[in-house]
């Protein structure tokens, strides 16, 4: 008899990947492949690309795809408008949330999840079916329900922020999550909090990839890859062991390989 | 015929019944029959707009107003200006009485006799044209007063006057929305006064909402005594032309004033408001909030002046215009003045003119909102803020959506 051998499915693919804004051109070759149930783990020097990375695979209209493919389970999506990328599954946590005054958390995460359920052919939930769902939910990142009648991320702390973020991913059960320096600002515990959030949420038929600085989020979340990025491209793949090297060595290196490339 | 034209011309187009205010308000019209547009408050008034309202045939005959998002809800007094219905309410803790047409009359008159061309001619012209059945004047005492709703609405192709006076006794709490309805291609010129006596609160609700080519000139004049609270919500939007005028004079301080307000522009339409609070004694305050919303080759206009005399020491206020430009062709003009005498006084004022926030937009959108929901949301908070002030019920008035609809 076979054994049951897990079949991993490519969830992102991207290949070759040239992007510009304002006539800078600042992704150079982007190669990497996601596949079911993958945590990947991008590292590397500030301004090297990561953030600039996650906002292309999201969509955000100030930036341009002079060439390449982003494949989202098998379909181009470098044509596609950010809310049709994320109502396919694409999710990117940013690392400085934003704070709209005046609308209401709890409505926006349920627009949001409908947008989504829509797509994934699921009837959408009313504003009672929506508030039993997101208060199951809070409990995965420990948040609070009064932090749903507030405005989006108004007044949240760093910490809050965070974790309304990753309360948006677990509504959304992406294909794809995106987590750009979700570690940023966060003390000891909003980190535990945040990474056993993320664990909980990711399975195996999604992928995860944590843009980060810091050995210290992935102590929590060990990543099946970790990436070196420099000068817009991936100059390196390892596995976890690399990004310990990484902590322990820096990034001087990077400079030396990208003058000999 | 033109409006002007009757006021330059001889007598032989006025007829027996005016009443002597029209009478007295048409020989000041006739020192200065059209506004200065070298006038601070009609500089930026496009004068072919203007001309339009002025082109209407004017009448003072009554019309059913077509209310738009109306539901029947109780426990709410509802007058239509013009109606010609006795207004006496009495119950165990409250009074709703109509003033005496005497009573109406002297008021007015007094009134008048102080105005001048330059600053209140949008008072005179209305003063001109409303005949004493278009004139409401109501004494209101007492509490637990179930909300008034007052509406005053111009009919298709015609310019109509309607006047409001209300004397607010002292310790009396009352809510009161004004709504004033323009039909389509119509003219509407009104006159609102509110004395406020002492320890007396007025939450005032204006709603100007018009339909195609619709015009409107709105004054409110306010006077508020020792102790009172007057708390202004407005919101304007569907009128080609629109102008409110706003006067508020705490006439010895010691009051306190809250004012939020909104005007929404599409298309070609014009819209402005002018606000004038003065504080004629020590420890008055203000917090005045404008805002408006600007689309299309639309334009939206607002100037407010705080004026603060040496006896007004210790006031408190605060004027703040914030404007949304949705079109590069659209125009915002805002002013917001200061002019103080008082030197022991905490005044501030500011404006800011910026359009939808990308940040913002892009956010929802990466959460799966399209673009058309995500400027709906931003609009949707910009809009509450004002909305949640005025003192109507969701139920009677879903302004929200009437609002995000119209957009």
């Amino acid at each position: 008899m076979e054994s049951k051998k897990e079949i991993k499915q490519p969830l992102l693919e991207i290949s070759n990947l040239f992007a510009s804004t304002e006539n800078l051109t600042i992704l150079k070759g982007v190669n990497i492949e996601i596949n079911s149930g993958e945590i990947h783990a991008i590292m590397g020097r500030n301004g090297c690309g990561k953030s600039t990375l996650s906002k292309i695979i999201a969509g955000h209209p100030s930036y341009e795809v002079t060439s390449g493919k982003i494949k989202l389970c098998g379909n181009d999506i470098e044509e596609l408008e950010p809310e049709e990328r994320a109502q396919s599954g694409i999710f990117l946590g940013f690392q400085y949330p934003i704070e709209i005054p005046g609308v209401s958390n709890l409505e926006f995460l349920r627009v949001a999840t409908n947008a989504r359920r829509k797509f994934l052919k699921k009837e959408e939930l009313d504003t009672f079916e929506f508030e039993d769902l997101v208060k199951e939910k809070l409990d995965i990142v420990k948040m609070d329900s009064a932090f749903l009648s507030r405005s989006i991320n108004q007044g949240f702390s760093g910490g809050e922020k965070k974790r309304n973020e990753i309360l948006q991913m677990a509504l959304l059960e992406p294909k794809i999550a995106i987590l750009d320096e979700t570690d940023s600002g966060l003390d000891i515990d909003a980190l535990r909090i945040v990474a056993s959030g993320i664990k909980k949420i990711a399975n195996k038929n999604s992928g995860i990839i944590l843009i980060t600085h810091y050995q210290r989020l992935l102590d929590e979340i060990k990543p099946d890859f970790v990436h070196v990025m420099a000068d817009g491209k991936i100059i390196k793949t390892g596995d976890s062991d690399l990004a310990l090297e990484l902590e322990k060595n820096g990034y001087d290196w990077t400079d030396e390989f990208i003058k000999e490339n | 015929m033109n409006i002007i034209e009757t006021i330059t011309k001889s007598d032989k187009n006025i007829s027996d019944n005016t009443s002597n205010i029209q009478r007295i308000s048409l020989d000041k019209l006739r020192t200065n029959p059209i506004p200065n547009n070298k006038n601070e408050i009609w500089r930026l008034t496009n004068k072919s707009k203007f001309n339009r309202f002025l082109d209407f045939k004017f009448t003072n005959d009554f019309y059913d107003p077509d209310i738009p998002g109306y539901s029947n809800i109780q426990n709410i007094c509802r007058i239509i200006i013009g109606e010609n219905k006795r207004i006496k309410l009495k119950r165990e803790n409250w009074e709703i009485k109509e003033l005496e047409e005497k009573e109406i009359q002297n008021f007015l008159q007094q009134k008048i006799i102080k105005s001048d061309t330059t600053q209140n001619w949008s008072n005179l012209l209305n003063h001109f044209l409303t005949d004493n059945k278009n004139i409401i004047g109501l004494n209101i005492s007492g509490k637990e007063i179930p909300p008034l709703e007052i509406i005053c609405n111009s009919k298709n192709n015609f310019l109509n006057a309607k006047t409001l006076i209300i004397n607010i006794e002292e310790d009396t709490i009352v809510s009161i929305s004004q709504i004033n309805i323009g039909d389509k291609n119509s003219a509407l010129s009104i006159s609102s006064y509110f004395n406020i006596a002492q320890h007396s609160v007025l939450n005032h609700g204006i709603i100007s909402y018009g339909k195609n080519k619709a015009n409107i000139i709105n004054t409110l004049n306010v006077w508020q005594h020792k102790n009172s609270e007057y708390n202004l919500g407005s919101l304007q939007f569907e009128y080609d032309f629109g102008r409110f005028e706003i006067s508020i004079n705490q006439v010895e301080g010691n009051a306190k004033t809250n004012i939020k307000g909104i005007q929404i522009t599409k298309n070609n339409e014009q819209i402005s408001t002018y606000a004038n609070i003065e504080f004629n004694g020590p420890n008055g305050f203000l917090d005045q909030l404008n805002k408006s919303l600007a689309n299309d080759k639309s334009h939206s206009i607002f100037e407010g002046l705080i004026i603060v005399p040496q006896i007004a020491q210790k006031t408190d206020a605060s004027q703040l215009s914030r404007n949304l430009l949705l079109s590069n062709y659209a125009k915002i003009d805002t002013k917001p003045q200061l002019e103080i005498v008082a030197d022991d006084v905490k005044c501030m004022h500011g404006a800011t003119i910026s359009q939808l926030n990308e940040d913002e937009v892009f956010y929802m959108r990466s959460r799966g909102l399209t673009l058309e929901e995500a400027s709906k949301l931003q609009l949707r908070s910009y809009y509450q803020e004002v909305i949640s002030f005025l003192p109507v019920s969701k139920e009677r008035w879903d302004l929200l959506a009437l609002l995000l609809k119209n957009k």
